[in-house]
């Protein structure tokens, strides 16, 4: 930009927009060209998350009636939202809150329905990430293949997880819906539109695809473990259990507490697997029920919903955030 | 199962194992290593293994079921324990093509990754850069904001969003004042590319900021000192520098938006690949409209999900170390 001095002409003499703009920010404080960088950041985030959120809570502060958007009525909709009134916009069956506390309640209501696909599906990716984690974690022959297996299913297109899972338990040809129908998992008929077995579906689905992540996560954990410590336990004359036990548990425990927590939160967003393997007015995840009641056009329960929804995640992230305080960063 | 008898050597292949493993555990550890290896080889690729046989199975045959042959095992039939083709029709792999333009989705699919890419490595690069490398006040404030905003829910964005893109006005919030109109990008490449680069920016600007942070003062010093401008050091000294930071970053927002479903499915209003509709609107075009040909979705699956599989066996290395190392900041 400034190394060359065409015709001759001094570096400092020269003068165009350009020049002026790049010798205008050679000047700027470290603050204020701090602040400039980060101009585009705050523009994107402005745009396309905090307007959307302020505009989402401005929406649920209306009255929602059927022909759209009504008067102004402050925190009604939320009270609304837990005491069932809303129920009647929310597409099809489901609710907000269960009404009845039988399997069929819990996953027909969205809000325990997606505590629920949180919890079950997280609490098994855990586990299993666990089991893949310490696999990779040992030194053998083709481990590069074995780990580029692992992680796979966690680059797939949702799309394409939801379609793999359709065609395994879609009824007429699924082979995998006779046998587990036998045992009582899932409806043996019209087994995607049974809320209780799509959400079985659904949580399978989910730990498929994300167990490689929670792997990788407890896998860096386990890296980090002083090797020296097994040389002694070995000495010490401890079992392969006892060290399990006693040395890589512990010391990992606060690297899976981490990854499950922030996990959960993500997986309360789950959208796109329902709606391929299923429908929203099936299994009704939070997400869900926005989109639902958005595009049946009833704009303030949708906003209800979505800001009640992020609401519940932000407590949690920055309760999380309080807790790790500046490690997280 | 052979029955223990009183001699000392006993005899059956599992009781002579069991001898062994009880006088040297290590064999236990082992054949559990091995035995839980390939439960997960089975369970993570099967569903792969599924879609290849539903894909060459003719489609007639599809609804018939019967995928699990039953075989005659020691004189007894019992079921084969993998579904098997029914036939073998890899013209599925062709109509594919024919059916619905699915390259054109692909295509979309791709040209909205790179795009995403690009606008996210230059904006992350200059946040990764001032989080980074300079000290200011409200560095931490900042960058837990942006934490936060990456852990909010996309539905709590989309509905002002779409109506944005529907080409409505933008009132400041709380107010009836409209700022100005916005033009309509529903069906554009804009109303997926700008939501896309505002989800998927945070990961990208944490593993940035570990990478150009690493960087020695010393060499951004000597740059500046040759006459180089403060943004020229940055993506002519810093940038070149963290070259895999930068791969990592690049790799991760590819394959993110690659897969992404929420807002390529909503913000593409008709499923049609002139109206930039991605990978999602094709896969689902077989979803919707040619509902009883499993197996043309199968072989769209397969098709799709191949460039995953290839960027998966080539960048591994990245993907790992850029999910631990800005995973839990994502």
């Amino acid at each position: 930009m400034s190394t060359e001095t065409a015709g001759g002409e001094r570096e400092s003499r020269r003068s165009g927009p350009l020049v002026r703009v790049t010798r205008w920010m050679e000047n700027l404080s470290d603050t204020t060209y701090a602040y400039l960088l980060l101009l585009p950041v705050f523009v994107l985030l402005g745009s396309i998350a905090i307007y959307p959120l302020l505009r989402t809570f401005e929406m649920s502060l209306f009255a929602q009636t059927f022909t759209g958007l009504g008067e102004f009525v402050g925190p009604g909709n939320y009270v609304d939202l837990f005491t069932g009134n809303m129920d009647r916009y929310l597409p099809g069956q489901p609710t907000f809150l269960p009404q009845s506390y039988g399997v069929e309640g819990l996953v027909t209501s969205a809000l325990t329905m997606t505590l629920l696909f949180a919890f079950v599906s997280v609490f098994f990716e855990t586990i299993i990430g666990m089991g893949q984690a310490l696999i990779l974690d040992q030194d053998f022959y083709g481990r590069r293949w074995i780990r580029a297996a692992i992680i796979i299913p966690w680059a797939v297109p949702v799309v394409i997880q939801g379609m793999m899972f359709y065609l395994m338990f879609q009824p007429s040809i699924g082979f995998l819906t006779p046998p587990l129908a036998d045992l009582g998992l899932l409806a043996p008929t019209n087994t995607l539109n049974d809320p209780a077995s799509a959400t079985f579906v659904i949580i399978v689905a989910d730990i498929w695809k994300t167990s490689a992540f929670m792997a990788l996560l407890i896998l860096a954990g386990l890296q980090s473990i002083d090797r020296g410590l097994y040389d002694v336990a070995k000495v010490a004359g401890a079992s392969k259990w006892q060290q399990f036990k006693h040395i890589t548990f512990p010391l990992i425990l606060p690297t899976i507490a981490v990854a499950v927590l922030f996990r959960s939160v993500a997986a309360m967003r789950v959208y796109g697997i329902i709606d391929i393997v299923s429908s929203c007015t099936v299994v009704p995840s939070l997400s869900c029920m926005v989109v639902e009641s958005f595009f049946s056009g009833f704009n303030a329960a949708a906003g209800t919903i979505a800001f009640t929804t992020a609401a519940i995640i932000g407590l949690v992230v920055m309760s999380l955030i309080l807790w790790q305080g500046e490690e997280a960063i | 199962m052979a029955t223990i008898d009183d001699t000392d050597e006993p005899d059956g292949p599992l009781n002579r194992w069991v001898q062994r493993a009880i006088e040297d555990p290590e064999r236990v550890y082992r054949a559990l290593f091995y035995t839980a290896m390939i439960f997960f080889m089975v369970t993570t690729l099967f569903p792969f293994y599924w879609l290849l046989v539903l894909a060459v199975t003719p489609n007639s045959e599809i609804i018939g079921g019967g995928f699990i042959p039953e075989i005659e095992l020691f004189g007894a039939t019992v079921p084969f324990p993998l579904p098997v083709p029914q036939g073998f029709n890899p013209g599925a792999f062709v109509d594919v093509f024919r059916e619905i333009p699915f390259h054109l989705y692909m295509l979309n699919s791709f040209a909205l990754a790179v795009t995403t890419t690009i606008i996210v490595l230059v904006v992350a690069s200059l946040a990764g850069y001032v989080f980074g490398r300079l000290e200011f006040p409200g560095r931490a404030v900042l960058m837990l904001a942006i934490l936060a905003i990456s852990y909010f829910p996309p539905a709590a964005f989309v509905v002002p969003l779409y109506d944005i893109f529907a080409g409505n006005a933008v009132n400041i919030p709380f107010t009836d004042v409209a700022l100005f109109q916005s033009i309509e990008l529903l069906n554009t490449p804009g109303s997926m590319v700008l939501p896309f680069s505002a989800l998927f920016m945070p990961l990208s600007i944490f593993i940035l900021t570990t990478f150009y942070g690493q960087i020695p003062d010393g060499l951004e010093d000597a740059a500046r000192v040759e006459g180089t401008t403060r943004l020229g050091a940055l993506f002519r000294v810093i940038m070149p520098l963290s070259a895999p930071g930068v791969a990592t970053a690049a790799v991760l927002t590819f394959i993110s938006v690659y897969n992404e479903y929420f807002f390529s499915s909503i913000m593409a209003t008709s499923p049609q690949a002139g109206n930039w509709s991605p990978l999602v609107g094709g896969i689902l075009s077989y979803q919707t409209q040619y509902t009883t040909s499993f197996n043309l979705m199968a072989a769209a699956s397969v098709v799709g999900v191949l460039p995953m599989l290839i960027l998966v066996v080539v960048a591994q290395e990245r993907i790992v170390s850029g999910l631990t190392s800005g995973a839990l900041k994502e």
